[in-house]
């Protein structure tokens, strides 16, 4: 879990209005009162990761489980320029248009700003290539309150599973730090729900065998010695006496 | 008369000089709890780093200076290795005060990761800390090997482990002390190998950026200091086994029920450790349940075999009660009391209440304060006494044990009913809602100058010995 992920966790979430794909109004609560909601961000006219992005959150809810009687997912746009339409082609493209589990939506600059401050989301015009530049984000929200983030690259199986798990109400006592504790106690397999032994548990059985090795080794030495000790202090006799 | 070893006597002027200042930086503690020298007051978390890790370490090296004089009884430690060890402990001991006075280290004496990083101390002062836990390890490592190489000299694994008890000879004969030293050295080299390995772990994050799994840190971590600890314990309790007998004119023999009982902790003591982590959720349950297990097999049949040794050594024998004897007696009792609370500590439904109240410092500082420092102070006062054989004052040595067994467990009992009245550990200064904390410290405060009275008293009574013995010593 990256620092920025860790400190959206628990953080309150804006509730701000909607206009949903079908034309319907409603609140962002009236989302998260049913079910826990999975938030995450796009923009129609986005030539890069938006597309192949919820792509992903598509297919790893799908994997996931859980999805409709557990939680729903909300995609929602960041463009102001976007409306209803734009989000309802958007869901077309992806194959969502009419899911009950799904909802994409619009809302006005003022919310918008409101939302994506209050989750760090990033994001800035860029004139020369007339693209939106932002970061890729999937938030799990319970109640009106950030359960877990996942920022850049949230979409991949392992990570989303766990997710998906937290907003299914499982607790989950580890959080990897992808690439950067290379030896962990245990780690939480999200396919099963299971916490398993890690190399890191292992290392620490390491001190008793070298614990047990260095006594070995000291009195299986220190037997030798014994056996010549004898004829050492014969040796030393002897050089005593002739001298 | 038996003259003292030198290295015996130099390790007791270094534990006569470390522990009244360790013991008065304690005092300063509990002033500032109960709202004295509010001037001071950052200085109280360097101060209570320092008082935690150098009564760790004075206690840990003044046992296993007793153990070494011991073994030298039987066999022959190395001298270089003796002399090596003082010199590596002393100069990790100057850059330990060096991180705390000059750089105001505070991670506190479990140097929990990743707390020495993330300070308002000087990075120089964290790598100064882990410098000074890197010299002082790796030299008690080598003199660790040393006496078991000692101990592989003389006897077998089998006959110093007293397996040939367990298969029902009694021959040879193997001194008692012997049998808890190897076992307590053995565990000793898998604690500080822990400690290598936490570290190795600490620099490596250091140099390359890369950071540890918190909890196998923490895991590594009581993995070492908890079972040092422990161990410092049993080579207390292995010069009780060695000395006493000899002022109840009986002998303290090795069995088949001594040897199970001991064997049993260097099977189960690498495990205690685990009680730490109960308030770890991250932990699996299956290890906090051996945590607890493990923490009542490794103490329970030492301490009840050892207590009721001790009991039967002494009832109705023709005891010849000194500062040595009364102080070895009142260590076991220490060991005992402190061990009650030390497995009510480790018991899991009474740990979640207790774990982060003064309670928690009351059980460790009654089995190391009334446990092993009563039995090292014993042992002291025994070597110095054998080398000196001066004159002794009954009704003064009487009075030392008394103003230090009140002292002492005036103080705990504050530690105690801070304990049961919730009040938290490690807080500098308390809110007005933990008012009564400040009013247990003052007693506290109070309770200890008591203990420290006694201690100067008997520092004056053995430090006339010390000083003569020191004038014959081999």
């Amino acid at each position: 879990m990256s620092q920025l992920e860790s400190r959206l966790i628990d953080r309150t979430v804006p509730d701000i209005p909607l206009q949903l794909s079908d034309g319907r109004r409603l609140h962002l609560s009236d989302l998260w009162r049913e079910h826990p909601l999975l938030v995450t961000f796009f923009y129609r006219r986005c030539t890069g990761i938006c597309t192949p992005f919820l792509e992903g959150v598509r297919d790893a809810t799908r994997r996931s489980g859980g999805l409709g009687s557990d939680y729903r997912v909300l995609a929602l746009s960041f463009d102001d320029a976007d409306s209803a339409e734009d989000v309802r082609a958007q869901a077309a493209a992806l194959g969502l248009l009419g899911s009950p589990d799904w909802d994409f939506a619009v809302t006005d600059r003022e919310a918008l700003g409101r939302i994506t401050g209050a989750l760090d989301f990033w994001y800035r015009y860029d004139p020369a290539r007339r693209q939106i530049e932002h970061n890729a984000m999937i938030v799990g929200i319970d109640g009106g309150r950030v359960v877990r983030a996942l920022v850049a690259g949230g979409g991949e199986g392992g990570r989303m599973r766990e997710l998906v798990w937290e907003l299914r109400g499982s607790f989950i006592p580890i959080y990897a730090v992808p690439g950067q504790t290379p030896l962990s106690c245990f780690t939480f397999d999200a396919a099963t729900g299971e916490t398993r032994l890690d190399w890191g548990m292992l290392l620490l059985t390491l001190p008793a065998l070298a614990a047990l090795i260095a006594a070995l080794g000291v009195f299986y030495l220190g037997g030798r010695l014994r056996r010549v000790r004898p004829e050492i202090d014969t040796a030393k006799a002897w050089i005593t006496s002739h001298h | 008369m038996r003259k003292a070893n030198s290295y015996t006597l130099y390790w007791m002027g270094i534990t006569f000089l470390l522990f009244p200042v360790l013991a008065i930086l304690g005092i300063y503690m509990r002033t500032v709890q109960a709202g004295g020298l509010a001037g001071s007051l950052t200085w109280f978390y360097p101060m209570m780093t320092l008082h935690g890790v150098g009564m760790v370490g004075v206690w840990y090296v003044a046992a296993m200076a007793c153990a070494a004089d011991i073994l030298s009884r039987y066999t022959e430690p190395s001298p270089a290795v003796r002399g090596l060890a003082l010199f590596g402990t002393l100069v990790g001991v100057l850059i330990l005060l060096v991180s705390a006075f000059l750089g105001k280290f505070a991670a506190g004496w479990y140097f929990l990761y990743p707390l020495p990083f993330k300070g308002e101390w000087p990075v120089w002062s964290a790598v100064a800390f882990l410098l000074s836990l890197t010299i002082l390890g790796a030299t008690w490592l080598l003199w660790s090997l040393d006496l078991l190489r000692a101990i592989a000299v003389k006897y077998s694994i089998t006959h110093a482990l007293g397996w040939h008890y367990l298969a029902g000879r009694s021959e040879p004969e193997i001194p008692p002390s012997i049998m808890i030293i190897t076992v307590s050295l053995i565990a000793g080299v898998a604690a500080l190998v822990a400690g290598v390995i936490v570290l190795v772990l600490f620099y490596l994050e250091l140099f390359t950026g890369a950071p540890s799994d918190a909890l196998l840190m923490k895991n590594f971590t009581f993995f070492f200091g908890h079972t040092i600890v422990n161990l410092a314990m049993y080579l207390g309790v292995a010069a009780a086994y060695e000395v006493l007998p000899q002022y109840a004119g009986r002998p303290w023999k090795s069995n088949r029920i001594v040897a199970i009982s001991w064997n049993t902790v260097l099977l189960i003591v690498l495990f205690a450790y685990f009680h730490h982590l109960y308030m770890d959720f991250v932990q699996p349950g299956t290890l906090q349940y051996i945590g607890q297990i493990a923490s009542y097999a490794s103490a329970i049949p030492a301490a009840v075999v050892t207590i009721f040794g001790a009991l039967l050594l002494v009832y109705r024998a023709r005891m010849r009660w000194n500062l040595a004897s009364l102080l070895f007696f009142l260590g076991l009792i220490g060991w005992a009391i402190g061990g009650m609370g030390a497995v009510i500590d480790s018991t899991i439904s009474a740990n979640v209440r207790l774990h982060n109240t003064l309670w928690v410092p009351a059980h460790f500082h009654t089995y190391m304060l009334a446990g092993l420092v009563f039995l090292v102070f014993a042992y002291f006062y025994h070597c110095s006494q054998e080398a000196a054989a001066e004159p002794e004052r009954p009704g003064l040595q009487k009075l030392v044990s008394f103003l230090m067994v009140a002292g002492a467990y005036g103080f705990f009992l504050m530690f105690y009913l801070s304990g049961a009245y919730s009040v938290p550990r490690r807080f500098a200064i308390y809110p007005a809602e933990l008012a009564h904390g400040g009013t247990f410290s003052a007693i506290a405060a109070v309770f200890a100058t008591v203990f420290l009275i006694g201690f100067f008293i008997y520092l004056s009574e053995t430090g006339r010995r010390w000083y003569k013995a020191l004038q014959t010593a081999s």
